[in-house]
């Protein structure tokens, strides 16, 4: 019961902790078109930045700081390396976006170095809940994430705004002719995007209070992975993908025997899934046209 | 035309590889002015600060011999090249350390990237003796020679050190699972421990190595923790479990844990439990060869990469040219361009017939293993006590 | 311009790289010892070279992003260094141990090829990437946490190492073999097929083309290739490690083949020598922090070349300022309008997609398909 209860804390933190970076992907996807493979490195931005800005002791200061600083970048990718390449083949896109996430990496360590960064947020101690030990910041991330997306999920169904945003992705030449900016609705699909990134990066931190320059790389990669169970493009469908990777990942630390095998075994149920589902779980079926 | 282009880039490059292949029958040697001796070690990336730790110390050990007027008035040179723990950045790094003159060597600082180079010295015949690099396979072959404990002898001398004092208890492991080093160490301590020991054994690997929370649930309610892994993810795992862990628990590392209370942003103090470790060196040494070295070292490169890999590469240095001294007291000749081959030979002979190292920063008496191994006394060091 | 002028063209790459090896071996078998330095150049450039042309095939031939290169060449480096481990003992370090391990490299690679390769007929673009990517991490995974006994586990695997002043020449060799097979392919009728379902995949189902078979052929033939690859690689080191097959290292094989232009051999074979080079010397010259500087130039070469070569609002500027233009103007040579075109030089120009786009739309999925999110808004 107690080892159920603190498995399932676990496993809910970090799923939520996948799904907020896997909205990202699937926001941007939904919208530009696009993978946005450098996302997971604007957690490793966003975590730095937090680092740089306890230097004021403030942690609500330097977390506000990572949001703003991560939204301005998320935005000056776009702008400057997809932007130009609309319109281009998707491959090319993608290309791109491998080049800019090698970009943010080595750029963070010639800036911070190689070695790994000590930076504590802020320590929240322990708390026994049902006879099991639990970190009061996996509940915090819990709370938060949740509360994160509920909220967007509100915003995308009842503001204009987030209306527009269904609109673009539905059909982007529609779209336009009914008077949307399309370009405009990309840019803050990427800001949310990036706020969302940061905001894991500080979640990462609250975790562990280690920062180096590949942090973001395989969180990416695996929300990525989360994104693609849960179809990519889809809202909800990240959110369940998210979770369901962190509970798997979670238990799979659980058990001594495969503990070693856990990339393994999540990247296998991506697989898995993607051969029965190509779409994901609630992913859009594709429309081809000729 | 495009075609013209690449073809003419191709065979510019061709050219360029061909350039690259003038004479070089082997003496490489022959211009030598000074001893060389080779090195390489990351001296950038995650594990830089043993990399760093070797270079410094090891240039520290060869100016000091060069300032008493070398080996018969022929000076040493230390060349140390950076491979950032990489195994594949061997082979560039060992051929350009063997062009440029190295007579003799300190292998690699760490592991892994020293099974490449114990097999790439071997066939030119290369010695090395290195200061750190732990694997159990590292001096297989009779050019190579360790100064720290190989890992398979530190797993053994913690896990007797567990059946003494825990024998019928439970006690908790932590390792990481993909590195030589960690894996090494366990597998041999677990392999040495009584029956009546349960040991209940978590994992990480690279790819999440920096949030420990499911693996310190599991352990919460042992007693004594193994960790034979590096100091930085044993300071975060500390970090996450000092309220976790019972505060009278005692993590117990090898000489990885060397620097863990020397790292930015991580306060050893504030971790209630106790901290202990396996080492042949203790940085806070307050006598002996020991307290000379620190003392040099802190005011020559500061306390940040004061550890035992440094002072090991001291050591190092000190065994290589006592060994030389001693055969040419014994006859042999070495002159300056020496080939590393015949160099090889007689520093073989002088390890394989009981040279020894005495009063030396890593111990008072150090002599060598026909197969390699270091012979000397471990030290359990408390860097911290429970609170 | 005859045929034999054009065919003599196309295998320009194989002659001009026939021709170093020959003057090379022949070197090297008549006792000129070279610098180790420029052996192991060599072998890697010659390893780069395989890599990144059976690469090319998937990605610049294809058209499918594969980011699990590595993984193939893991899986050939693995069990080729395994089979000539337990092979060298019994039999000694020679050709026959060798070719041996490289056929048993070269199958299991191209087994891993039949396994992705399924899943590529379903899925399209990003999620075929990400498979490939999720391939490749398994793999290193897998073999990271074998038993030591098997594989070495986390030590890695130790391979023998063949005798270094011929390795060379056999790297090379493949080179050759890998060159002439793959090119053969691409010219053959196959090859026009593989890149008509790069250009327009219905297009060409409607054409009758079995883009199972064809697809499933450029996976196959790839990862081969780089299972060749990883059995060189086994033999020209004395460790086989796990970390080496990374994502990161299936990205550095991708910068060469978009480097040297997505779709061209020669560039391929031209980038990936240059950059082995580059990473060799640079990996002396560049120490301490500055070794960063490397990684960060790869990643700015990558940006600039696709967006250069991609954006829309940078035709005009291409057409006008391409290196053929530019070679042209230099020799003086003007394009005759009579002058018969090479056949695939004009490739990317032929109009394949049609503009009916927007009046026409099939749907290829069966129309049973549940409520989704974005269609519960409507």
């Amino acid at each position: 019961m107690e080892l159920i209860f603190s498995t399932l804390i676990n496993g809910l933190s970090l799923g939520g902790i996948y799904a907020m970076i896997a909205l990202g992907y699937t926001m941007v996807y939904g919208i530009a078109k696009l993978l946005n493979f450098a996302h997971g490195d604007i957690i490793m931005v966003g975590g730095y930045l937090i680092y740089v800005f306890m230097a004021t002791n403030n942690p609500l200061l330097a977390i506000f700081m990572a949001v703003i600083g991560c939204v301005i970048l998320g935005i000056c990718v776009e702008k400057i390396a997809y932007k130009p390449l609309r319109g281009a083949s998707p491959l090319a896109v993608l290309i791109t976006a491998i080049g800019v996430s090698n970009l943010l990496q080595s750029l963070a360590q010639i800036i911070f170095g190689s070695a790994p960064k000590m930076a504590t947020v802020y320590d929240f101690g322990i708390v026994k809940l049902f006879g099991a030990t639990i970190q009061i910041s996996s509940l915090v991330t819990l709370v938060v994430a949740f509360a994160v997306m509920t909220a967007l999920t509100l915003f995308v169904k009842f503001t204009r705004l987030g209306r527009a945003m269904i609109a673009v992705s539905e059909d982007r030449s529609a779209a336009q002719l009914m008077g949307i900016n399309v370009n405009s609705i990309i840019t803050v699909t990427f800001a949310i995007g990036s706020a969302l990134a940061a905001l894991a990066g500080l979640f990462y931190l609250l975790k562990a209070p280690s920062i180096s320059s590949t942090l973001g790389a395989m969180p990416g990669i695996k929300a990525f992975t989360a994104a693609v169970i849960g179809g990519i493009g889809s809202i909800p469908g990240a959110m369940l993908g998210g979770i369901l990777l962190g509970m798997i990942e979670s238990i799979s630390y659980k058990i001594t025997a495969i503990a070693p095998y856990t990339d393994a075994i999540e990247f296998s149920i991506l697989i898995l899934i993607l051969l029965v589902r190509p779409t994901g779980f609630l992913g859009k079926k594709r429309r081809e046209k000729v | 035309m495009k075609k013209t282009i690449a073809l003419l880039l191709t065979l510019t490059l061709c050219l360029s590889l061909l350039a690259g292949c003038g004479g070089a029958q082997g003496g490489y040697t022959a211009n030598n002015t000074e001893y060389v001796i080779g090195v390489s070690g990351p001296l950038t990336g995650g594990a830089a600060m043993y990399g760093k730790a070797v270079a410094n110390s090891a240039q520290m050990a060869v100016d000091e011999i060069n300032a008493a007027g070398g080996l018969n008035g022929i000076k040493f040179k230390l060349v140390a090249t950076d491979d950032m723990n990489d195994p594949t950045k061997i082979s560039t790094n060992y051929s350009s350390l063997l062009e440029g003159g190295m007579q003799l060597s300190l292998g690699t600082v760490t592991t892994q990237p020293a099974l490449e180079f114990k097999n790439l010295s071997f066939d030119d015949n290369v010695f090395f003796l290195t200061p750190s690099a732990s694997g159990d396979a590292v001096p297989a072959n009779p050019n190579g020679y360790q100064m720290c404990f190989a890992d398979g002898n530190q797993g053994k001398v913690a896990a007797g050190f567990v059946n003494e004092n825990f024998a019928g208890q439970t006690i908790g492991v932590f390792y990481k699972s993909d590195e030589a080093y960690s894996k090494g160490i366990f597998d041999q301590f677990k392999a040495n421990l009584d029956a009546s020991v349960t040991v209940i054994e978590t994992s990480f690997s690279d790819a999440n190595a920096t949030d420990f929370s499911t693996q310190i649930d599991t352990l919460k309610n042992c007693g004594f923790i193994f960790m034979p892994i590096y100091y930085t993810p044993a300071s975060l795992f500390m970090t996450q479990a000092k309220d976790t862990i019972a505060p009278n628990a005692v993590y117990y590392g090898c000489d990885g844990f060397d620097g863990i209370d020397n790292i930015d942003g991580f306060d050893i103090t504030a971790i209630p439990q106790a901290v202990t470790m396996l080492s042949h060196f203790n940085s806070k040494a307050e006598d002996g060869a020991a307290k000379a070295f620190i003392d040099k070292y802190v005011a020559a490169y500061g306390a940040d990469t004061l550890n035992q890999f440094g002072a090991a590469a001291y050591d190092c240095v000190y065994a290589l040219y006592g060994a030389m001294e001693k055969a040419i007291n014994e006859g042999a000749e070495i002159p300056v361009t020496i080939s590393a081959s015949d160099l090889c030979e007689i520093l073989k002979a002088q390890f394989e017939g009981g040279y020894g190292l005495a009063n030396a920063v890593t111990g008072d008496s150090i002599k060598w293993e026909p197969t390699g191994y270091v012979n000397k006394v471990a030290i359990q060091y408390v860097i911290k006590e429970a609170n | 311009m005859n045929l034999n002028v054009k065919k003599q063209r196309h295998y320009i790459n194989c002659i001009v790289i026939a021709l170093v090896t020959l003057v090379l071996g022949i070197l090297s078998l008549t006792g000129v010892r070279f610098d180790n330095s420029l052996l192991f150049l060599l072998e890697k450039v010659a390893i780069s070279i395989i890599l990144a042309v059976s690469l090319s095939l998937v990605v610049g031939f294809l058209g499918e992003l594969s980011l699990g290169h590595a993984g193939f060449m893991c899986v050939g480096a693995y069990l080729g260094g395994k089979v000539a481990s337990l092979l060298v003992p019994a039999m000694g370090n020679g050709l026959a141990a060798f070719l041996i391990s490289l056929a048993v490299g070269c199958a299991a690679a191209a087994v891993c090829g039949v396994i992705i390769g399924i899943p590529a007929l379903r899925l399209r673009g990003d999620y075929l990437a990400i498979v490939t990517l999720a391939f490749g991490e398994i793999v290193k995974s897998l073999f990271q946490n074998s038993s030591d006994e098997s594989f070495g586990g986390s030590l890695g695997l130790e391979t023998p190492r063949y005798n270094k002043a011929y390795l060379f020449i056999i790297a090379f060799v493949l080179v050759l073999v890998t060159l002439a097979v793959i090119q053969n392919l691409i010219r053959s009728k196959h090859g026009r097929a593989i890149t008509a379902i790069r250009d327009n995949e219905i297009a060409a189902r409607a054409s009758g083309i079995n883009v199972t078979k064809y697809k499933l052929l450029a996976f196959i033939l790839s990862a081969a290739f780089a299972g060749m690859a990883g059995v060189l690689y086994s033999y020209s080191n004395y460790t086989v490690q796990s970390t080496k097959f990374s994502y990161n290292y299936s990205i550095e094989i991708l910068v060469m083949v978009v480097l040297g232009g997505m779709g061209s051999i020669n560039g391929s074979i031209i980038a990936a020598a240059l950059i082995t080079y580059l990473n060799t010397k640079l990996a002396t010259v560049l120490t301490g922090d500055l070794a960063v500087l490397q990684n960060l130039l790869y990643a700015l070469i990558l940006i600039l070349i696709i967006i250069y070569n991609n954006a829309p609002a940078l035709k005009g500027f291409r057409d006008k300022y391409n290196l053929g233009v530019l070679a042209d103007k230099v020799i003086k040579k003007r394009l005759d309008p009579s002058h018969v075109q090479d056949d695939q030089a004009k490739w990317d120009v032929v109009p394949t997609k049609i503009s009916m786009d927007e009046i026409l739309s099939v749907d290829l999925t069966p129309q049973n398909f549940g409520p989704d999110q974005k269609g519960g808004d409507k």
